[in-house]
């Protein structure tokens, strides 16, 4: 049967050349559903980097009471360090403060003229590994029961909303891409079922010369997979079109305003995935067309 | 070569299409099946190609029982059958060649062979030069050959016709006729369903003849 490949190649493509309006149509519906679930996927990925980079800089920081003398101060870097959630640990010492401060001020930095560094206290700058930030709450807490340490500051809430946000949009994106993908299978099966219709007399003269359900299924399927694989390279330049001319503008000036300076396309992988998708789309669709109907011309 | 114990066979609220009938068709027998319409010629010809399946009794082909032949096996069990149909049932989209060399593509034959062989067949029924024409384009004799040809083509044991001559006129039903003697007298076992007394009587050969399903004749000529 493999070495027929070839045959029931090119027996697909025939048959979508002698259905040009049903293959379009086929092809059409998985292009838009795809390119729709692409277009989510974009604005998700580029959200997740922002969510990404926030996190990286997000630290807790354990104010001094008063600055630590050298040994006293290593010994708690080298106890903080040995936390499995903590990724990194500095200290921040007043006069470092200081500086970041005025920076910070800019032109309005001569506001701190005649106050010195010791105006503001010294700290420690605990960043917690990407994978362990649920467990912010818990590293402030043991970090909390070093008395030396006076209040404890750390930005977990509007992560944690930031990243609910993230769920809803990825769950919007799953749904509304799965009903998408739901409708553009069941539109491909009867795409692929007209057609079988269509040549009802072709699969009853297969069946009485002795051909098998799978030499009656195969090329069908294939040419389910085609349209399917069609639809999904349409998607593809369709998103990646749509990317360049609208999504890119009103996604950047979007995101700019939150720190991210630019926006990024679908990955390599996720392409392939795309493109492969729409395959998988078509075949199924084909599947679920020649279920039914071969089972009917065997009979 | 093909053997009938007590076939019957019903379809749903009618009465038997066929009622027990037995019968024995030797290897390289012609046997005509006659009778009037709604006889139950067709539905025999059905059974004996697992088109349908019996009610009650057995069916026996070359030796073997098809009546508990599975689904996958019956393709394989009519790659041993030609089979020719009033309306021909040729595909309209697909050329002379192609409908002829398909029965070898389903039994996934080399392409060489393929060609060779459809060449040699489509020679027998005197369509060599006609084999790029797609079947609107011929006559309604010459479809016939085509489909006589795709019968011939995978050297069938059996060959099943039903009406085959039904809808052409005289003269090209003699060459149809012609073409079945000599597969005939090249070993093929031919089963031939028609109601044309004139054609039985041009041709003699042993007449079975059915009447509302029962087999009421079986002569030899």
């Amino acid at each position: 049967m493999i070495g027929q490949l070839p045959y029931f190649i090119r027996r697909a493509l025939r048959n979508m050349l002698h259905s040009p309006v049903l293959s379009a149509a086929s092809i059409f519906t998985v292009g838009v559903a795809l390119a729709l679930l692409a277009f989510f996927a974009i604005a998700v990925l580029n959200v997740q980097r922002l969510t990404l980079s926030w996190a990286a800089e997000l630290a807790i920081v354990a104010y001094l009471e008063q600055p630590p003398e050298g040994p006293v101060l290593n010994r708690w870097l080298a106890e903080i360090r040995a936390y499995p959630e903590v990724a990194d640990v500095t200290y921040v010492s007043r006069q470092e403060a200081y500086q970041r401060f005025k920076v910070r001020l800019g032109s309005d930095a001569d506001l701190l003229e005649g106050l010195g560094a010791e105006v503001l206290p010294a700290s420690l700058e605990v960043r917690l590994k990407p994978e362990r930030r649920q467990d912010m709450t818990a590293v402030a807490e043991r970090l909390g029961r070093n008395k030396a340490f006076g209040e404890l500051h750390y930005g977990r809430e509007w992560l944690e909303r930031f990243e609910a946000f993230l769920l809803l949009l990825r769950t919007a994106g799953v749904a509304l891409g799965g009903f998408l993908v739901l409708a553009a299978l069941v539109i491909v099966a009867n795409t692929i079922k007209l057609t079988l219709y269509a040549r009802q007399d072709e699969l009853e003269a297969m069946t009485m010369v002795g051909a098998t359900a799978l030499f009656i299924k195969l090329p069908y399927l294939i040419e389910g997979a085609l349209q399917g694989l069609c639809g999904g390279i349409l998607a593809l330049l369709v998103s990646f079109a749509a990317f360049r001319l609208l999504l890119r503008e009103s996604l950047g000036s979007l995101l700019l305003l939150t720190g991210i300076d630019t926006i990024h396309f679908l990955p390599p992988v996720w392409q392939l995935l795309l493109v492969a998708g729409g395959a998988l789309i078509g075949l199924l669709g084909s599947l679920l067309a020649l279920r039914k109907f071969v089972r009917f011309c065997q009979d | 070569m093909i053997q009938l114990f007590n076939v019957t066979k019903a379809f749903q609220r009618e009465q038997s299409a066929l009622a027990d009938i037995t019968l024995r068709v030797a290897k390289g027998e012609f046997v005509y099946l006659t009778g009037p319409s709604g006889a139950g010629k067709s539905t025999l010809l059905k059974l004996v190609c697992c088109a349908e399946r019996p009610t009650r009794g057995q069916i026996l082909m070359d030796g073997r029982n098809i009546t508990q032949l599975g689904m996958r096996h019956i393709p394989f069990l009519r790659r041993n059958l030609g089979i020719v149909f009033q309306d021909f049932k040729l595909l309209n989209r697909r050329t002379v060649f192609e409908n002829v060399a398909f029965p070898l593509e389903v039994q996934g034959r080399r392409r060489i062979e393929i060609g060779k062989k459809v060449y040699q067949v489509l020679k027998q029924v005197g369509l060599e030069h006609r084999l790029s024409h797609h079947p609107p384009q011929l006559s309604g004799g010459e479809q016939q050959r085509v489909a006589v040809a795709r019968a011939l083509v995978v050297d069938p044991l059996v060959l099943l016709a039903d009406e085959p001559t039904g809808n052409l006129d005289p003269d090209v039903t003699l060459d149809i006729m012609e073409l079945f003697k000599s597969a005939n007298a090249r070993g093929t076992t031919i089963v031939m369903a028609t109601h044309d007394r004139g054609l039985i009587r041009q041709f003699p050969r042993r007449v079975i003849t059915l009447e509302a399903g029962r087999l009421t004749g079986d002569a030899q000529p």
